[in-house]
């Protein structure tokens, strides 16, 4: 129900940064649906295990339009809307780095 | 004491990864490699002209050296297009084609001219090439915020190339 991941990369900083790691519950969630501002994990067809931010709810919760907060980030601006069975999980917990 | 948990969890059982990349290297994107691919494409089809004109030898050599020079226009083409398409589909965002809105019929110019400048020895073709990725280039600059000025290639090619004002 829940996993410990680590993250690499550097698109969501400040916010996230390299080496800070996350717990997830995994999908389907125990409480809650994913909303504006959550932080999801998902496997993107044709890309990595990624973590973004969710900037807008699509298609009545089964689409999603994510962030990094980089002007390079490899977001929805390059694949488009997450669809929801392509989530893992929703970030719970962060667990920074000192 | 909860990172450190966490590291130690992950030193015992490497915990997996999750990618919040920009793409790699994070924020490096430069239209100079596409510049340089362009330059050679030119030089090649120099070559290959002064070649046929000059030679008098092995026809083995002759051979020889023009399958070097096609291979190597070859490459330098398709790098061209290659660092075109990297800077197009990853750093180029909507925000960016409704800013210039040429920029998508302009890689697409750059990737027909590259394939022409693959298939023919037309300098002409090669010129055309270099024309609109120094136009590219010009552009991602400006979407940089940074100025750009016009120099002579310090190459056996002394066409104009862009390079960004620093």
């Amino acid at each position: 129900m829940f996993r410990l991941l680590k993250i690499r990369g550097h698109s969501l900083f400040p916010d996230f940064r390299e080496g800070d790691f996350v717990v997830i519950a995994r999908f389907p969630f125990p409480a809650g649906q994913i909303r504006a501002g959550d932080v999801i994990v998902f496997d993107q067809p044709g890309y990595e295990h990624m973590i973004k931010r969710v900037q807008q709810v699509l298609d009545d919760g089964r689409a999603f339009e994510v962030r990094g907060t980089q002007i390079d980030s490899t977001d929805s601006r390059n694949f488009g809307p997450v669809s929801k069975r392509h989530i893992t999980g929703k970030v719970i917990w962060h667990i920074r780095q000192k | 004491m909860f990172h450190k948990l966490a590291q130690k969890i992950d030193q015992i059982k490497p915990v997996e990864t999750v990618e919040a990349h920009c793409d790699i290297p994070c924020g490096i994107y430069d239209p100079h490699q596409a510049i340089i691919g362009a330059l050679t494409v030119i030089r090649m089809v120099d070559l290959m002209e002064k070649l046929v004109e000059t030679h008098s030898g092995e026809k083995v050599e002759f051979h020889n050296s023009m399958a070097r020079y096609v291979s190597v226009k070859e490459e330098h083409a398709e790098l061209t297009k290659h660092e075109i398409r990297v800077i197009w589909g990853d750093f180029i965002k909507d925000a960016h084609v409704e800013q210039y809105p040429q920029l998508h019929g302009l890689v697409h110019k750059i990737m027909q001219l590259g394939s022409k400048a693959r298939q023919t020895t037309d300098r002409e073709t090669a010129l055309a090439l270099l024309d609109a990725v120094n136009e590219f280039a010009e552009i991602f600059w400006q979407i940089k915020g940074k100025e750009t000025k016009r120099v002579k290639a310090p190459y056996s090619v002394s066409e104009e190339i862009v390079v960004p004002d620093l």
